[in-house]
């Protein structure tokens, strides 16, 4: 029965050829938009996920906070290599684990200066990073040497300083001291985003001699998981694992470290060092909500523009129903059922629906594969937002059949109501419309 | 014996408030073979009469029973198996989905039976359309034949499921003489031929002429019954 359904739906839907091209055209125009903006938005998440994860947190971060007075505080994590025996034992199946420096410094060139977070790294431990750091001038693996610094593209311009110049770096203490370090630039890095805006690089080492700290002091132990989907369990393992090895540990809070540094953590009426389990999407709130945003956005614009395309549906059936009362009325009076008749009015949209968000689906890959393979630039006032300098689509075909499959639902769904109302014509009066 | 019995049916309409009576106390019996006209003017209620027997309306007073069931007591999707088992239509206006062709619009009310496989439903619509004349037509579509011929299909149609009735309203209405000739005589060979019992409304009386017996309505009542030539013959063929 089902091909003789087919062939009933598909030869209605080609005898009403230009208003039903128009509905799918509609539909077409909907999910392309909709597969575009989800491939721009998944696009700027996945360059957010693998320059964030590398610049400034891992997928699961163990860091901390030690205060000598109450109403000061250190992003540090104090005899780290029993917390990172720990955090092994406790995640036998990680990548890698980085161990970060955190602090914050004015860098100062002979004519400008800028505030940076700084991140002292050990470049010969973390393989993820050289994976996004793209240098555009001097080698990667000088950063190792004592007393170098990674400045991004832009803060080398600002700072008016390229590779073997030197920087002095002016860090703010919990005592209330400024302690200084000069720095010989060693690398000047192509910008990623945001990150690149505010964040510089130097060798562990030198981060520690900068702030005093002893060897066993770091800013936080960042963990790359093979499986990153699994962060969020991973901090709840690693919370109560330190915990119960002796540590105190801070209630879970979705901030970045640098927030509760600033805001939170000094306020607070505690002394000596507390750990702090977050996970990347903790660390870059900021972004996620602007990831957020935009996704509501799209949302918000497919759901305008899918009302528009359902009360075209919806009007569409209501008068191929009326075209075709006494074609109904004589299927119903030689023994079709009332469910029969709504599958066929079902059928119809769905062909209708997965024809048009078909066709949009691929014409919104099309396009985005083409701009992928141009490779459009992205202004600069954007690359902040988009942490990318090319526009760039991330077509995900799992996420595409998952929109397809909702605006086809929803146009079905939306065929429901006139399709009752078909299936519930009385074969009498069906059969003696005049029209 | 009876294939339909219909006793003391009124069906009324409602025009805004106003209540229109179509049909007024009607008793009929209709046998098993019969080659049965109903007769009589436009609004008289022939039509009305045959909605009721073929299950596709529901009388407002009396019983209409239909090969031994009492329609008032079945359910809708019950009037839907008893219309796709036991009744075959033939409409005035042909009514075939326009969608199909001539082979599908036949095949039709088999796939809605199930039941035969695909080398079985075709044998038979192929010998049907074949015994109505249009087996050369099978591939067309019903906008590429005359009226005459959408009317043969539609017969097919009726006959394809192998009904105990097949009930045509007005049937040669649409036709010119000779063919609704034609086409009268077609049904009148299946009647012979297999016993189907029709029951066809006309004001035609040429077409009447042909019927085994005349039921003639006026208003709304029965105001006659008469055998005619044709009661004969549709008795051999019982």
């Amino acid at each position: 029965m089902l091909p003789i359904d087919l062939l009933m739906a598909s030869r209605n839907l080609t005898r009403h050829a230009r208003r039903n091209l128009f509905l799918a055209g509609a539909l077409a125009t909907v999910t392309s938009l909709l597969v575009l903006l989800a491939s721009l938005t998944a696009g700027i998440e996945h360059a957010m996920m693998e320059s964030a994860t590398t610049l400034l947190t891992g997928h699961v971060n163990v860091g901390g906070f030690f205060k000598v007075t109450s109403g000061s505080a250190a992003p540090l994590v104090s005899e780290y290599p029993r917390v990172l025996a720990a955090v092994r034992g406790a995640v036998p199946d990680v990548d890698y684990i980085a161990v970060r420096g955190r602090g914050w410094a004015k860098a100062v060139s002979e004519t400008a200066s800028m505030d940076l977070i700084i991140g002292g790294v050990d470049v010969t431990q973390e393989p993820g990073f050289a994976k996004v750091i793209v240098p555009l001038e001097g080698r990667l693996a000088d950063l190792a040497q004592p007393g170098t610094v990674l400045l991004f593209q832009g803060q080398a311009e600002r700072l008016q300083v390229r590779v073997g110049d030197v920087l002095t770096l002016s860090a703010p203490t919990a005592r209330g001291v400024n302690n200084t370090a000069d720095v010989r630039v060693a690398v000047v890095a192509r910008n990623v985003g945001l990150l690149s805006a505010f964040s510089a690089f130097i060798q562990g080492d030198s981060l520690r001699q900068l702030y005093g700290l002893a060897s066993s002091t770091t800013g936080a132990l960042q963990l790359y998981l093979r499986r990153p989907e699994e962060a969020k369990a991973i901090a709840a393992r690693l919370r109560a694992t330190l915990s119960g090895a002796g540590w105190r540990v801070m209630d879970p809070d979705p901030q970045p470290y640098w927030i509760k540094l600033m805001q939170k953590v000094p306020s607070e009426d505690w002394t000596g060092q507390k750990l702090d389990v977050t996970t990347w999407e903790d660390e870059m709130g900021q972004f996620r909500q602007f990831i957020f945003g935009v996704r509501a956005l799209t949302w918000l614009l497919v759901v305008v523009l899918m009302a528009v395309v359902i009360i075209g549906i919806l009007n569409t059936l209501l008068i191929a129903i009326r075209e075709r009362t006494r074609e109904i009325g004589t299927l119903r009076a030689i023994g079709m059922q009332r469910r029969k008749v709504l599958w066929l009015f079902v059928l119809e949209t769905l062909l209708l629906g997965l024809a048009g968000t078909g066709a949009g689906a691929l014409l919104a890959a099309g396009v985005a594969g083409l701009v992928n393979l141009v490779g459009i630039a992205i202004p600069e006032s954007m690359q902040i937002f988009v942490m990318q300098e090319r526009l760039r689509f991330l077509l995900e075909p799992g996420a595409i059949a998952v929109h397809v499959a909702i605006l086809t639902g929803v146009t079905v769904l939306a065929s429901l109501l006139p399709a009752f109302r078909a299936a519930r014509l009385r074969p009498v009066t069906a059969m003696h419309h005049i029209g | 014996m009876s294939i339909v019995s219909i006793r003391n049916v009124s069906k009324d309409y409602m025009l805004g408030k106003t209540v229109v009576p179509a049909l007024r106390g009607v008793s009929l019996e209709i046998e098993k073979g019969e080659f049965l006209s109903l007769a009589g003017p436009s609004g008289s209620g022939k039509t009305t009469l045959l909605n009721l027997v073929g299950c596709v309306d529901t009388p407002t007073a009396g019983t209409v029973v239909v090969d031994g069931r009492d329609t008032s007591r079945l359910s809708e999707r019950a009037l839907t198996e008893l219309r796709l088992r036991t009744i075959g239509f033939i409409f005035q206006s042909f009514n075939l989905v326009q969608v199909l062709s001539v082979f599908q619009n036949v095949e039709f009310p088999l796939l809605l039976q199930g039941g035969l496989g695909r080398r079985e439903r075709r044998d038979r619509v192929l010998a049907l359309l074949d015994a109505v004349g249009i087996g050369s037509h099978a591939r067309h579509r019903p906008s590429e034949l005359s009226g005459g011929q959408r009317q043969r299909v539609a017969v097919a149609r009726a006959l394809v499921t192998r009904p105990a009735l097949v009930l045509a309203d007005e049937p040669t209405a649409n036709l010119d003489s000779k063919t609704g000739a034609n086409l009268i005589d077609l049904m009148k060979e299946m009647n012979r031929r297999d016993g189907t019992t029709f029951v066809f409304s006309t004001h035609d009386p040429k077409v009447m002429s042909h019927a085994s017996a005349i039921v003639r309505i006026a208003d709304g009542q029965l105001v006659g019954r008469e055998a005619v030539g044709g009661d004969a013959a549709a008795a051999e063929g019982r």
